[in-house]
């Protein structure tokens, strides 16, 4: 009950968020009001909300995509006999089995009906789901635990280490804690190192510190990633002596993993900043600022930094919102249980709702960074138009 | 081809050079602000040396406004570049001094030791406006860090005084403007926000290189009137590069004539106008588009200039021009001085060369201009009767 209320009133907030801005927008209220007008009327709030409108219809159409997508790879009766076909059981506890399979997979009744149990269980409403069981003894159904979720992607059958219908969710969601932390840190290690070395090489060009950084990208970009994973394990694992394996709770044990992510992405955001500062060495404005008199320092700071970053702005959320879907050679060599690995893992074992809801996640999650990264580069640079047009 | 006169051998027995100015001297009557001594300037490129500036010996006064005109790649850049160090990574100052207030430019190595130079005392307006500022940064802040940098004003004084900056610079409603990017302004806009960083550096000598170069005719008028009268009201000295004989003879005091990385003729508007001693000179006054009438065909300049690469031997315009001597092939001619305030570098002026009529229509020139000052004010009294279109 709790979580219904709470659901649906944070739909209704934003509703009515939105009602309000446009109403303040249009001038039927607050028209008088240049604090309200200003801060609820702001071009950039209208931006977002036209972008997040046409990234509602993008997901939209992912989902759609999706659900034609999984029943054409993986027909349901195909699957269902990879999942329970058995020569020592009968054939009505096949059919039993399979049939509470499909029912509880959504495979059941006609494809718009399907369709649309698919789209209900995923849009963002409060929904309550209860798993139905089969005793294949009695042939009875009974229902189980019910929750109430706002995503719903599912259950999974026949994976070792969990029960057969168990929620994607509940596999999901500690897989994603793990990828979204070593990820995150990896990121900063990466962004961390990366702006310093762009920029340092930038600053000395042609000098000692800008050829080692070239020669370091140009091995980065030559050596095919699965072998210049295992190089930095090597020299962590083996040479510095940090742990092989993921421990929970361990931080030691995390470091490899964050820091074969942060030595390795340091190398292509390296290349691009040193590439976008040393565009706007030549640029005009550069040597006008110069003759004003400004000093070196300001100049690289104010002036060239902040037009060298404006590209790069739009692959912040993308490089931190990605971090949530993990890395699947870098899990897979420290044995990190991350959601990095879950696509194969689901491919693998038949799990076609486990697939889909990998897909669908990871495509809310762009839509999400792109959007983000639009509206930061259009906050960023003033020349960006935020009108329709 | 040029044909060639006093076809007389160069015999060690005349003294070509009598009369000749023998060290550089500044006109006695005024004050020497800026003074450049032997300059010669280049760029190594893909380790090639060219000569870009060749030894350029020049004053400039104070209280000047001193125009140097010369066609594309004849150094005039290049020339102002080296008082204020924004010669490219490349370039290589082979010889020569520039003296200001004690200090020699041409020792000024580091962004740091210019500091002290460059916007305090003086200041440069490059060609074009659409990318000489920062698009990501206001107008008024762009206007405001010189305020703060130089004359050490707060925030709110700095802003205060980049909105009356904007004003004089005669940008409608300044206080609305002062937060716009430049995206928003347009091109001539831009050029008067550029004028009032310029203003807002307070220089003692102010550089124009080709202002107005990248806008469209009407503006370029309006921005050149306004340079006039904020340097008359400022008294800056004033170094305007320009291709555009036009407008030097609208602005400035003094003119420089450059060729081939040479000066090849300075003297007073006066003195080059209407008593041009340099064949180039003549050349580049023939072929003024507004002194051509109807019925003759538009004068050009045969040939090209020299290349950079290359060494010139003898008089660098010698190879394009109709009045060469066998000598202008052979020897550099030095500097012969008419007057305090008028000296060019020609052979012709030396007392063995043979007395040449300068061409028709620079014996005429004082007719023609007056003719062509007659349309032009016809005109601008169509343009201002017209409603402006800003």
């Amino acid at each position: 009950m709790t979580s219904y209320i709470v659901g649906y009133t944070i739909i209704g907030l934003i509703v009515a968020f939105i009602v309000f801005c446009i109403l303040v927008r249009r001038q039927v209220i607050f028209a008088e009001t240049p604090k309200v007008q200003k801060i609820f009327a702001h071009p950039l709030l209208f931006y977002s909300f036209r972008r997040l409108a046409s990234g509602l219809i993008s997901f939209l159409l992912a989902i759609l995509v999706t659900f034609f997508l999984i029943r054409l790879a993986a027909p349901p009766d195909t699957t269902c006999d990879t999942l329970f076909a058995n020569p020592h059981i009968d054939q009505m506890v096949y059919n039993l089995r399979c049939d509470n399979w499909k029912e509880n997979m959504g495979f059941s009744g006609s494809t718009i009906q399907q369709l649309g149990k698919f789209f209900y269980s995923i849009i963002p409403v409060p929904k309550s789901l209860c798993i139905t069981n089969i005793d294949t003894t009695l042939g009875m159904y009974t229902i189980s635990s019910c929750r109430t979720f706002i995503f719903d992607f599912g259950r999974i059958y026949k994976l070792s280490g969990t029960a057969d219908g168990s929620f994607v969710i509940d596999y999901m969601m500690p897989r994603m804690g793990v990828s979204f932390s070593i990820g995150i840190l990896g990121v900063v290690v990466e962004m961390g190192l990366g702006y310093p070395f762009g920029i340092l090489m930038a600053r000395y060009q042609n000098g000692v510190f800008d050829r080692i950084g070239r020669a370091y990208i140009i091995s980065v970009d030559a050596i095919p990633g699965i072998a210049y994973y295992y190089v930095w394990m090597a020299i962590l694992c083996a040479w510095i002596g940090l742990p092989m394996r993921y421990t929970e709770g361990s931080f030691a044990s995390w470091l490899p993993a964050i820091l074969t992510i942060g030595f390795t992405g340091m190398a292509s955001i390296g290349l691009w900043v040193r590439r976008y500062m040393l565009d706007q060495f030549n640029s005009d404005y550069v040597k006008f600022a110069r003759s004003k008199g400004l000093s070196e320092r300001r100049i690289m700071w104010i002036h060239i930094l902040r037009n060298a970053i404006v590209p790069l702005i739009r692959t912040f959320p993308s490089a931190i919102i990605g971090a949530l879907l993990g890395t699947y050679y870098i899990e897979n060599i420290y044995n990190i249980p991350g959601i990095g690995q879950a696509v194969m893992i689901a491919i693998n074992s038949s799990n076609t709702s486990l697939l889909s809801a990998v897909i669908i996640i990871s495509a809310l999650l762009s839509i999400i960074s792109y959007i983000l990264g639009d509206v930061l580069t259009a906050v960023a640079d003033p020349r960006i138009s935020l009108s329709k047009d | 081809m040029a044909k060639r006169r006093n076809p007389s051998v160069l015999s060690d027995e005349i003294d070509w050079e009598k009369g000749a100015m023998k060290e550089f001297t500044p006109d006695p009557n005024r004050e020497v602000l800026l003074s450049v001594r032997n300059l010669s300037v280049g760029f190594s490129v893909r380790g090639k040396r060219t000569h870009v500036i060749r030894d350029i010996n020049l004053d400039v006064y104070k209280g000047q406004v001193l125009a140097i005109v010369g066609e594309s790649g004849s150094g005039k850049s290049v020339f102002t570049k080296t008082f204020t160090g924004m010669l490219d990574a490349n370039s290589i100052i082979y010889s020569g001094t520039v003296m200001y207030h004690g200090y020699d430019l041409t020792k000024l190595i580091t962004n740091e030791q210019w500091a002290n130079i460059r916007g305090k005392r003086i200041a440069t307006i490059f060609q074009d406006p659409m990318t000489s500022l920062n698009p990501l940064l206001s107008i008024g802040y762009q206007i405001s860090e010189v305020l703060i940098l130089h004359r050490g004003m707060s925030k709110e004084d700095a802003k205060a005084e980049a909105i009356s900056l904007l004003g004089r610079v005669k940008i409608p409603h300044p206080e609305e403007r002062y937060d716009d990017y430049p995206f928003q302004f347009s091109g001539g806009m831009r050029q008067r926000a550029v004028i009032a960083i310029a203003l807002a550096c307070n220089p003692e000598i102010l550089i124009c290189d080709e202002p107005t170069t990248a806008l469209d005719v009407t503006v370029q008028s309006q921005i050149i009137q306004l340079i006039k009268d904020l340097q008359k009201e400022y008294g800056w000295t004033t170094i305007f590069i320009t291709h555009d004989l036009g407008v030097v003879a609208n602005i400035a005091d003094d003119l420089a004539v450059m060729y081939g990385g040479q000066i090849i003729e300075y003297g007073t508007i006066e003195d080059v106008f209407y008593h041009p001693a340099h064949p180039y000179t003549w050349a580049l006054l023939c072929s003024l588009p507004q002194l051509g009438t109807k019925d003759e065909p538009l004068m050009y300049i045969k040939g090209n200039p020299p290349s950079f690469s290359d060494e010139i031997i003898g008089d660098a315009f010698a190879p394009r021009s109709e009045y060469a001597m066998n000598i202008d092939f052979v020897r550099e001619p030095p500097i012969f001085k008419m007057s305090d305030t008028h000296w060019a570098k020609t052979w012709l002026l030396s007392p063995y060369a043979p007395k040449v009529e300068p061409p028709l229509i620079i014996q005429e020139l004082h007719e023609r201009m007056k003719m062509a000052a007659d349309e032009l004010a016809h005109q601008e009294g169509d343009n201002y009767a017209k409603p402006s279109s800003r």
